[in-house]
């Protein structure tokens, strides 16, 4: 799969979860290598590659860290949107 | 800059011991964020409750960890911890420091933030106390350029810490700050993104004595110890007797297994009954050391009483070789990881783990076999599983 | 110092290159006879020589420290580091700081610079030394009393057996602001920790928003919440609740903070080390006291009398939970004269292991 289809598809997995599950990496992981048949490191990789480039970002509440979809205050003061 | 009364603060100025509010005045004559700090703090003395908000999100791209969100609840009235964020820095293993690397971070950090710091935090990081959100990247920039790294937060591996071990003690039985330094260095992914359930520590300590609270406070606790007799210098004894130490009352008697005798003259051990558990040797230094083969007991599982009760480590592995570049405790601490990551509800520790499914599913998964050192007593019960390949 | 560009920053920064190596931090003495140390002794409260195999020996100064320190004043520190001990200092795991000079005529110039600056030396061996402390409402959402305040005014208190007295043996103390207990507070000689004594106030309406229900569910030990489905929020049943606030730490709505109930329990007769009898809990010695800031008076009068009550009667060595366990916590209730009450009889985890199933105890 392109790396940029494939990121697509994490980004929508994401999204479908936003407000009703925090999702961990794992979680991703899993479930975007079950509906791409991509490998988990594969899949990993491509989910760190957003999220250095603020595509995602992680996230911490209620004692436990989750990946998001970045706000728009924190794309904001990364410099992403001006 | 505000000018804050502060009568109840004031009243804490007072007494032998450094006073804390003394440093927070300290700061808040170069920084708003220190001066609206203590203008707070006042109003929780007199309300008796604190005006801060839960963590938001904040970090530094990329990491997950490091940064933990800090907000005033009433930030019209202090605007200067509108934003009063941490960022942990990570130690040096043993907490050294050269000064003029100090003097670098402390510079920095009066520009970019409030200039209160904690030296240290509980789990052993230099925490810069009150950081804005625009100043985080900066600052990290400046830090990481000069060859610093922030610790970690959240659900992933907290910042390794340990005793000063061999630098400056005669009972480190394992170079506790370099297993710290490769420990940190080796997995430095898992410190900086979260992927785990909970947070996950390793402290390392030097001997049973435990200077960094090993067994008390980490998911992994790493014990130095000795496989050997205890080598007595009896001269060395009959000078701590001439010194006025009643050997028997404070030694021989103390000794929890009672492998001890003293005649007057010498000091003799049944090392065959001795649990190594460091009373004589702490007391009697000069004479006793332990010898023989040295590593680590590696206990699991403590925590903190959140939620359903405090956990001491338990005993896994009674002793592992601990030599450079610690090969069998990466190996064993990574399958720990699996086992836990792939069963854990989220927020659960891995001692908590260990008790909802069984110690044997727990060390059948990092395939550590059952022996007598790792409990104080066999079941009383006699209800046990019976697996088919038991009945083999 | 100007602040870095937005571009500059990018291009300056470094990731996953952890800490420093340690190396650099060492002192040459340290450097020099690293795994090859022969014995220490101490000298005072505040001093201490260790001595290494070639005859090399380093002399450390310890000192107090309120562990939030303002830049400025670390620099103080780093003056003195740098007038007397080669550029080089260490904090302790226990915060305290450790100036190290190889040459023994520093030792008093260095004590006495440390003093000047406010920072007096002691909490070497049978003693107090730094107590151990979290944020409190210095810099916690979830503090329920103040743990610097707390702190100062009980080693105020107790500073003799910091800086000159003796105990019968090292004390740890440490304080916790909430019962999540950042820090060795549940294995400590003796600690004190903030507790709630009041059911939560729940905010429906920004539960609704912000928390998801069965993780909120879950979160309770004791089963007290359920799923409120009308106002599509939680219920908590008050004759369950034990107010511990993980609720509230994964939905801040549920609110558990009480300025007038909440307050501190003290626990005793903790420790970490295997000396001996092995590492243990501390244990529930006085329920509540309320917070009184700024010096919280009631408090610090109850810890000095345990500490007292344990220096006259314990032999030399005993830790604090020794001393317990040799007199029985019936002794200790008695010497003390700290009220027993139902608070102290475990109803929780631990019922069936602490009650007593023997005829024998003391009067």
């Amino acid at each position: 799969m392109e790396q940029e289809e494939l990121k697509n598809k994490i980004y929508d997995y994401v999204m479908a979860a936003k407000g009703k599950k925090k999702l961990k990496e794992k979680d991703i992981i899993k479930g975007v290598t079950a509906s791409t048949g991509e490998a988990a490191d594969v899949v990993k990789k491509a989910m760190r590659e957003m999220i250095d480039v603020g595509r995602l970002m992680y996230s911490y509440g209620g004692g436990s860290s989750s990946v998001e979809i970045p706000s728009e205050e924190y794309l904001r003061e990364k410099g992403m949107i001006k | 800059m505000k000018k804050y009364e502060t009568p109840l603060l004031d009243e804490l100025e007072k007494g032998p011991w450094p006073s804390f509010v003394k440093e927070i005045k300290t700061a808040a004559k170069k920084t708003e964020a220190a001066n609206d700090e203590l203008g707070q703090l006042e109003k929780s003395y007199r309300d008796k409750k604190g005006y801060w908000k839960h963590g938001g999100i904040v970090g530094v791209l990329g990491y997950g960890g490091g940064v933990i969100g800090r907000y005033s609840s009433l930030p019209n009235e202090f605007p200067g911890v509108a934003h009063f964020h941490t960022v942990r820095i990570n130690q040096p293993s043993g907490l050294f420091y050269n000064t003029k690397d100090l003097r670098v971070i402390l510079d920095l950090w009066d520009e970019y933030g409030s200039g209160l710091t904690n030296m240290h935090g509980s789990t052993g990081d230099m925490v810069m106390l009150g950081c804005r959100t625009e100043a985080l990247e900066p600052f990290f920039a400046e830090v990481s350029s000069r060859g610093w790294d922030l610790g970690g937060s959240g659900s992933a591996l907290r910042t390794p810490a340990c005793c000063l071990g061999k630098a400056r003690c005669e009972w480190a039985n394992i170079d506790t700050m370099d297993i710290c330094h490769d420990l940190t260095h080796t997995y430095q992914d898992y410190l900086h993104r979260p992927a785990w359930p909970y947070k996950f520590k390793f402290k390392v300590a030097g001997c049973a004595v435990d200077c960094v609270a090993s067994i008390a406070r980490a998911d992994c606790s790493i014990i130095g110890t000795w496989k050997g007799n205890i080598a007595v210098d009896q001269a060395a004894v009959q000078d701590y007797a001439k010194g006025g130490m009643d050997i028997k009352a404070e030694i021989v008697d103390m000794c929890p297994t009672g492998c001890m005798s003293y005649d007057g003259k010498n000091l003799s051990i049944d090392d065959a009954n001795c649990s190594r558990c460091m009373h004589c040797i702490s007391k009697m230094t000069k004479a006793l050391k332990g010898t023989g083969e040295k590593g680590a007991t590696i206990l699991i599982g403590s925590k903190a009483p959140i939620v359903v009760g405090s956990l001491l480590s338990w005993v896994i592995v009674p002793f592992m070789k601990m030599e450079a570049p610690y090969t069998e405790l990466k190996e064993f601490s990574e399958k720990i990881w699996e086992w836990w990551d792939d069963n854990a509800k989220p927020r659960e520790r891995t001692g908590e783990l260990i008790e909802s499914k069984g110690m044997r599913s727990f060390l059948e998964a990092i395939e550590v076999d059952p022996q007598p050192q790792q409990v104080y007593e066999p079941r009383k019960d006699p209800f046990f599983f019976w697996k088919d390949e038991d009945l083999a | 110092m100007a602040w870095l560009t937005e571009q500059e920053a990018k291009a300056k920064r470094k990731t996953d290159i952890g800490p420093p190596h340690y190396s650099k931090m060492l002192p040459p003495v340290i450097a020099k006879n690293y795994g090859k140390w022969k014995y220490h002794e101490v000298f005072t409260p505040g001093t201490m020589v260790h001595v290494a195999e070639s005859g090399d020996k380093v002399y450390t100064v310890r000192v107090a420290s309120p562990r939030i320190l303002a830049t400025d004043n670390i620099r103080t520190m780093l003056d003195i580091a740098d007038k007397y001990c080669d550029g080089y200092i260490r904090w302790t795991t226990r915060n305290n700081v450790e100036f190290m000079t190889t040459n023994e005529a520093n030792v008093p110039l260095i004590k006495k610079a440390a003093e000047d600056a406010g920072y007096p030396a002691g909490g070497i061996g049978a003693g107090l030394t730094n107590i151990v402390h979290t944020q409190g409402w210095v810099h916690c959402h979830s503090a329920c009393t103040d743990a610097s305040g707390l702190v100062k005014a009980i080693s105020d208190e107790l500073f003799d057996y910091f800086a000159e007295k003796r105990l019968p043996a090292k004390t740890r103390f440490a304080l916790a602001c909430c019962v999540n207990m950042c820090g060795a507070v549940h294995c400590s000689d003796l600690a004190v920790v903030a507790i709630h004594r009041k059911v939560p106030v729940i905010d429906h309406d920004n539960v609704k928003n912000m928390c998801e229900i069965p993780t909120t569910v879950s979160a309770c030990p004791t089963r007290a919440i359920s799923p409120d489905p009308a106002k599509k929020s939680i219920k908590i049943n008050p004759d369950k609740c034990m107010y511990c606030g993980n609720c509230f730490t994964v939905c801040p709505p549920i609110n558990i903070h009480n300025p007038e109930q909440d307050g501190v329990a003290i626990v005793v007769g903790g420790k970490v080390g295997s000396l001996r009898k092995g590492p243990s809990f501390s244990k529930l010695a006085i329920p509540y006291i309320k917070n009184n800031p700024p010096r919280w008076p009631e408090v610090v009068e109850a810890v000095k009398n345990i500490l007292e009550t344990y220096a006259k009667g314990a032999r030399k060595h005993e830790r604090m939970g020794e001393w317990i366990d040799r007199i029985g916590w019936e002794g200790f209730f008695r010497e003390t004269g700290i009220p027993f009450t139902h608070q102290h009889i475990d109803d929780f985890t631990f019922m069936r292991d602490t009650m007593r199933t023997s005829a024998a105890f003391k009067w």
